[in-house]
């Protein structure tokens, strides 16, 4: 089975390639607006209650609403093209992160904001030069998630919408009864997965090489 | 230089600090003794400008005291390092903060490092020292400010007794050298006395000053000075005062 699975991607490579870089392609979008739109807004909710208070139930009925559900209903409002998938990557992959950073802002000890404010700083500086470095491994431990969490939105975005994708390449391959060639797709998903994840942690060791190895709880997905 | 003038301090029904009046003379060691939850760190916070005082007035060089000054720096009893930053660039954080980090702060971080023991450290993170290594470097952070007032908030109660020992002798030689008040808090009745030029007895329910107790020893201070009689008569009337009747009933 393995190498029927090989042979059957292989005799088909051309293809498979361009439907792997489409659904690499959403799922780099994806993940970056998780993480454009996640940051500030984890700020926004960490420096105040009543922010959190309002912003946090929204987040949370985000999650509960079924991507599969959502994304065809996203497709008729906005067209078939790229943005509706990568709105549901996006959807499917920032909950996490923005759960970690806040978990990150609002774990800063007390003492570390004490001496911050006995050197004068104020609510910004406090924000740049204490809470924000001290997040950094809480931060680091949601984009890990986010990363993997693209993925499998962007392959849910294209199995309702799309033409093209690794997503859309398993639903018609199963169609035309080709399952070698569907396995061959997600296999290909889960080393994209596998990837993506150990760049975010490379990343992470040389930009701050300090953060890993603390520890951080999980932020729970 | 610093005044407290019948300062109270509550935090909504619970009274912290009651009419809490002392003053401090520029370069005087001042130790601050008392009761878990007398008030002591209340106090050195609202000297540093943490805290407004509900009543009554803080006054540093004539002025009341209403925000974190500059010439004043804090030593917590955790080392509070960031964890993100070595040993030097902990050491130079509050300056930089402030914007007062010059040319020369880094040469000056090294050499104070260096007089603290932490020579060859400099690029280390905090947590690859030892816990008293790590206070020593809060220390030199503090120190680093050049600072005319420095509170220090039980800043050894971390370390082992003998790594405690060494470094109140290491802090009054450093002091030595420079015009600085040290408001000193502990609960170490001889650290007090070994340390400061006058012991503040504080008294819980609601915070007060017990007494305030001058000690004559002369300096510079050693462990030798223990078995003398003014330090024996210090330090006896300051456990009276705390622990009141319990000691004469015993
Ligand atoms: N921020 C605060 N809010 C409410 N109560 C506080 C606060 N800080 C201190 N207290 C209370 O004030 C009293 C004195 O505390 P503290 O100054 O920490 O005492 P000490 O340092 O002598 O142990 C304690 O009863 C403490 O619970
Ligand atoms: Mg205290």
């Amino acid at each position: 089975m393995p190498s029927l699975i090989l042979a059957e991607t292989l005799a088909a490579w051309p293809t498979v390639l361009g439907h792997t870089l489409a659904t690499l392609g959403t799922v780099l979008w994806g993940f970056a607006a998780s993480v454009v739109i996640s940051l500030p807004l984890a700020m926004l909710i960490a420096a105040s209650p009543a922010i959190s208070a309002a912003l946090t139930p929204l987040l949370v009925v985000t999650q509960s609403i079924p991507k599969v559900a959502l994304a065809p209903i996203l497709i008729v409002a906005l067209g078939a093209n790229e943005l509706p998938r990568i709105i549901v990557t996006f959807l499917v992959a920032f909950f996490p992160l923005v759960v970690g950073t806040v978990s990150g802002l609002l774990a800063t000890p007390p003492e570390l904001i004490e001496l911050g404010r006995a050197c004068r700083a104020g609510r910004i500086q406090e924000l740049t030069r204490i809470r924000l470095p001290f997040a950094i491994p809480f931060v680091f431990a949601g984009l890990k998630v986010a990363a993997a969490l693209a993925v499998v939105g962007a392959v849910v975005a294209e199995f309702v919408g799309a033409d093209a994708g690794l997503g859309y390449l398993i639903q018609t391959s199963m169609a035309f009864f080709r399952t070698p060639l569907a396995f061959g797709a997600v296999v290909i998903l889960a080393l994209m997965g596998i990837l993506l994840f150990q760049a975010v942690a490379i990343a992470e060791r040389l930009l701050f090489p300090w953060s890993s190895g603390v520890d951080t709880p999980n932020p729970g997905i | 230089m610093i005044r407290l003038d019948r300062v109270s301090k509550r935090f909504g029904e619970m009274e912290a600090l009651r009419d809490v009046t002392l003053t401090v003379a520029p370069g005087e060691f001042v130790a601050i003794v008392g009761a878990s939850g007398c008030g002591k760190s209340t106090l050195l916070r609202l000297v540093a400008g943490l805290l407004p005082a509900t009543a009554g007035h803080v006054v540093l060089d004539g002025r009341p005291v209403t925000e974190p000054r500059a010439d004043t720096a804090m030593v917590f009893q955790a080392a509070t390092l960031l964890p993100w930053a070595d040993v030097l660039r902990n050491v130079t954080f509050p300056l930089r903060l402030m914007r007062r980090a010059g040319r020369e702060t880094e040469a000056r971080a090294r050499a104070l490092l260096a007089t603290a023991g932490l020579a060859g450290f400099e690029h280390r993170r905090p947590r690859e020292l030892s816990g008293g290594m790590q206070q020593r470097v809060a220390i030199c952070r503090a120190l680093l400010q050049e600072p005319r007032v420095l509170l220090m908030d039980e800043p050894f109660g971390a370390l082992d007794a003998l790594t405690r020992e060494e470094m109140s002798l290491e802090l009054l030689r450093i002091w030595q050298g420079r015009e600085m008040a040290v408001l000193f808090v502990t609960h170490s009745i001889p650290e007090a006395v070994l340390l400061a030029d006058r012991v503040v007895v504080m008294s819980p329910r609601p915070g007060r000053v017990a007494e305030i107790i001058p000690v004559k020893l002369p300096r510079p201070r050693s462990f030798d000075q223990e078995g003398s009689a003014e330090f024996q008569a210090a330090a006896q009337r300051i456990r009276g005062l705390i622990y009141g009747e319990r000691v004469r009933a015993a």
